[in-house]
């Protein structure tokens, strides 16, 4: 059977609840490199290495948008340094933790590849962590495996 | 001479018009935590406390989260445990005049909108939502800063109302060596959002808001800490007491504070508070232009 091991990368890297928002920006663009790949999310793990939350771009976008943006939409001359200079001055103080998604849809190792394929177009994820009880394994990334099958329709 | 303001009546204005959609609630059995991790990510004030069948039982505000800290409540306990209910409502077809008098007279910075007698909430309508819907019109106005700089036109600033006429003209400080604590006393009697903290020689270094003090709660620090534990050593956002207040409101609504220190002269002579909800006072806008023809001004919030 085609599983998640399959699909998987076993190549992940990970941030900790304790590290600022900051660091985890730097954290995203570095694992980008080593993995070779664009970072969009990252898995939020404890000191015993167990999971405990996930970091997405999205929870970054959402801490960077400005509050009142309903009355900055119909103004055309917002100053986006000012706007950063303020969200960077936040990032320093907000931890990983604090922003994270705590509720986390993973897979086992095990977990059917269609399975995988029909929760992440049901919960519009593109990443799932793969583990086996307490055990990151790895993570499957939805463009692996769109890329995995269509492999197969090529004739 | 320019020509007088024409644009519609602000106190037509509904709650309708200012409100947000999006409401954060969650279940009274949810852990203070949770809640915190949502004030946070969200960046709002306080969480809807909601029964299974989605009706309002009661809202948790930064200030409760606070109390829980005071109280070294454990941060797992449940939401419901500081929730303070019921919550107050007001209608979407309400006056916005009408919502900001039930706001001043319960003293509470938000009401939630219900559409109809189901006690569900469809929308929130707190300070910011009033002051950012008014300054919206400020700037469409040809009398705006904005406008009147962009086209170069002089302006004498006799029209407009400046900061100093509309602050708080008291400020509480603290010293970076009192508690967390203390801190959150003063805060609490104050009925303040925030403190202005001192170092030794009594310069403002810093301040600390609910949200610090949160934080400083969900990282698990001790509330028997001094206050230069968690000080953002940034320099103390303020504007000058004669800054007009539109741009004052300007400056809020774009550094997410809900409240400006107002100095005189330099920067380290604090002299006052200019709040969202002093802001939200002057009713119909920054400038007497607007204001003479409509909406008196109230006087300060006697306590």
């Amino acid at each position: 059977m085609f599983t998640a091991r399959d699909v998987m990368t076993r190549n992940f890297h990970t941030l900790s609840p304790d590290s600022s928002v900051a660091e985890a920006g730097g954290a995203f663009m570095k694992a980008g490199e080593e993995e070779q790949r664009r970072i969009f999310g990252m898995m939020v793990t404890d000191a015993e290495g167990k999971l405990v939350g996930m970091m997405s771009m999205y929870d970054i976008l959402l801490f960077i948008r400005p509050k009142h943006i309903q009355v900055w939409g119909m103004m055309d001359d917002i100053d986006i340094s000012g706007l950063m200079e303020e969200a960077c001055s936040r990032a320093k103080s907000v931890l990983v933790g604090d922003i994270m998604t705590t509720e986390v849809i993973t897979v086992s190792p095990d977990t059917a590849v269609m399975v995988i394929l029909d929760l992440m177009v049901k919960k519009h994820i593109r990443r799932v962590p793969v583990v086996n009880g307490e055990k990151i394994e790895g993570m499957v990334y939805i463009s692996d495996l769109f890329h995995r099958l269509v492999d197969m329709l090529v004739p | 001479m320019s020509s007088p303001v024409k644009k519609p009546a602000l106190g037509g204005l509904t709650v309708r018009e200012a409100m947000r959609m999006q409401v954060v609630g969650f279940p009274g059995s949810s852990s203070i935590d949770t809640g915190v991790r949502s004030l946070i990510k969200h960046k709002i004030n306080a969480l809807l406390i909601r029964d299974s069948d989605e009706s309002a039982l009661g809202v948790v505000s930064k200030t409760d989260v606070m109390g829980a800290y005071y109280a070294s409540l454990p941060i797992e306990s449940p939401l419901e445990q500081i929730m303070i209910s019921p919550p107050l409502f007001c209608g979407p077809d309400d006056s916005l005049e009408s919502a900001l008098h039930v706001m001043r007279s319960r003293k509470v910075y938000r009401l939630y909108v219900s559409g109809d007698s189901s006690g569900k909430a469809v929308g929130i309508l707190a300070y910011p939502d009033i002051v950012g819907l008014l300054y919206g019109y400020c700037r469409s106005c040809e009398q705006s800063i904005v406008n009147r700089r962009a086209l170069k036109l002089t302006d004498d600033g006799s029209l407009r109302f400046r900061v100093k006429e509309v602050m708080t003209p008291a400020v509480t400080s603290f010293s970076e060596d009192d508690s967390l604590l203390e801190i959150m006393e003063g805060l609490s009697v104050n009925r303040f959002g925030a403190v202005l903290i001192t170092d030794g020689a009594g310069t403002p270094s810093g301040v600390i808001s609910k949200t610090d003090l949160i934080l400083a709660y969900k990282h698990g620090i001790s509330a028997d800490v001094p206050a230069r534990t968690i000080v953002t050593r940034a320099p103390v956002r303020s504007c000058d007491q004669e800054d007009f207040i539109e741009d004052a409101i300007r400056t809020m609504i774009f550094s997410e504070v809900h409240r400006l220190f107002v100095h005189r002269g330099n920067p380290a002579n604090i002299v006052g508070v200019f709040s969202l909800s002093d802001a939200a006072r002057v009713r119909s806008g920054s400038c007497h232009a607007c204001v003479g023809s409509r909406i008196r001004i109230e006087g300060p919030v006697s306590s």
